[in-house]
């Protein structure tokens, strides 16, 4: 649990939040966690910014991929899992090829979200993608206008896939519900309202 | 006739079935039969399912990669996203073992067993390769060389990134598949910074859309400058990313940039012979038009 930084003025306690830390602010498994889901050795970062440089992100908005780096190593669980920012790496893997340490940074992000998405934090977006692939098996599923642009194309209205053969659902279901991934996010996008 | 599994995806038959129909009809003539992969699903998104949980991506990918061991045949694919989850799922399974006992564990639910057993290409790089059909053979099948016309490539962050878990060599300033566009008589040019992501990626799409066209909008900029008549890709989501992104461009930014977006396998069908209407060049949303002047 982050300790509560009491400032009073609040743009004070915004411009601060970054430079304060407490040792209950880290938890030294954290990067742990990151290494083994996203199969990188992220620790070894040396903040050379080769990453943020490469990014198409960093331009246009205030993601930092350097900086969840940094704060990954330091354990800044909280401040990482809960920052909006880090749904906005497009996973280009330009920083992965050119990090000069080999670390994966997109790979350490996808771990991080894994984590984010552990504590059911999750942009609604991506589940709803998950929700239609456990209705239809596509995360874009086909529609009206386009079975009848197939047809005119001399393909058949339904693609040789879960629309053509519903009953292939069962098993993708099943793999889903293994984890309990519709009902998790059922449950989240009922609670988002 | 080499015969492989067509993974479809979502966004090629449920959005662009042009690319669909192109991609089975120009395969024939260079000799590549396209199976129907049956019972396939998404591959799953990795932008959305990775991103929640990679070892339900893993499990979902082998899934469609098992349907076509069944089969025995290799799989071959249209789209970058799902070759990021196809190839790269199959792949890390086939060497990482304990990734793929969890995997199959998973699977033993549902009676099915990743084995290891096939092997997964883009199409693109089966046009490309010699062994396969290669450049002279994709030249010779053409009946209407695009001449005349600057065609910009786009070859998609999944298709060539992470380099070392990829095939192609260095990311940086590919130009495969270029040749296959000069093949086709066309003039490929070359933009600044044309490795950089169309947007889409990452679930970033659906996430923030005017970050995303943002991006879309800085590629537009570079490729204007190069002078482009088209953009080409090999991948429906980064295809859908240029082509209904200029219009989210035209409604959020205000700026109309009209440049026509062409999926390699709906080039390839042009210059086979195959007319607009059957690649369906109607569904997509900047107008092809001014490109299918210069060519027809």
């Amino acid at each position: 649990m982050a300790v509560k930084k009491d400032y009073k003025d609040k743009k004070l306690a915004e411009k601060l939040r970054d430079r304060k830390y407490y040792i209950p602010d880290s938890n030294p498994e954290f990067i742990k966690e990151v290494e083994k889901i996203g199969l990188t050795a992220a620790h070894l970062c040396y903040q050379c910014g080769t990453c943020t440089g490469s990014c198409p992100s960093a331009p246009r908005s205030s993601y930092r991929i350097r900086l969840f780096m940094r704060k990954a190593i330091l354990g800044l669980e909280e401040e990482i899992l809960t920052d909006p920012d880090l749904w906005l790496c497009t996973t280009c893997y330009s920083c992965t090829d050119r990090c000069p340490r080999d670390l994966a940074p997109t790979d350490a992000i996808m771990a991080m979200r894994n984590l984010a998405a552990r504590r059911d934090i999750v942009p609604r977006n991506f589940l709803k993608t998950t929700q239609l692939i456990y209705q239809t098996g596509h995360g874009v599923p086909n529609n009206d206008a386009n079975r009848a642009a197939r047809m005119k194309l001399g393909l058949e209205a339904e693609p040789e896939t879960t629309h053509k053969y519903p009953e292939y659902l069962a098993g993708i279901r099943k793999i889903m519900d293994h984890y309990g991934l519709k009902e998790r996010a059922d449950k989240i996008l009922a609670e988002e309202g | 006739m080499r015969q492989y599994a067509f993974f479809l995806g979502c966004i090629a038959p449920n959005r662009y079935p042009g690319i669909e129909a192109s991609a089975i009809k120009t395969s024939e003539k260079v000799g590549i039969e396209l199976l129907p992969l049956k019972g396939a699903s998404c591959c799953p998104a990795p932008g959305a399912f990775g991103s929640i949980d990679l070892n339900i991506w893993y499990a979902m990918a082998a899934r469609n990669v098992v349907l076509a061991e069944q089969m025995g045949v290799d799989i071959t694919l249209i789209c970058n996203g799902c070759y990021k989850s196809i190839y790269e799922v199959n792949e890390k399974l086939k060497h990482n073992d304990e990734l793929r006992d969890g995997v199959n564990e998973v699977l033993k639910e549902i009676d099915m067993e990743f084995k290891g057993s096939v092997d997964v290409w883009h199409l693109a790089e089966l046009y490309y390769d010699p062994k396969i059909v290669g450049l002279k053979k994709i030249a010779d099948s053409i009946t209407r060389p695009l001449s005349g016309v600057k065609i910009a490539v786009h070859y998609g962050c999944h298709l060539m990134k992470p380099a070392k878990e990829r095939h192609f060599g260095d990311s940086e300033n590919p130009m495969w598949i270029e040749e296959l566009v000069a093949a086709l008589g066309a003039e490929p040019v070359q933009y600044r910074n044309k490795m950089l992501c169309c947007g889409a990626g990452g679930g970033v799409r659906g996430y923030d859309l005017t970050h995303a066209i943002d991006i879309t909008n800085e590629k537009m900029i570079n490729l204007q400058e190069a002078g482009a008549d088209a953009l080409t890709e090999v991948c429906p989501f980064c295809q859908l990313q240029y082509d209904r992104g200029q219009i989210e461009i035209e409604e959020k930014f205000g700026i109309t940039w009209g440049l026509p977006v062409l999926h390699y396998n709906e080039l390839l069908g042009l210059a086979q012979g195959m007319s607009p209407d059957e690649l369906a060049l109607d569904l997509h949303a900047v107008d092809v038009e001014p490109f299918l002047k210069k060519i027809l």
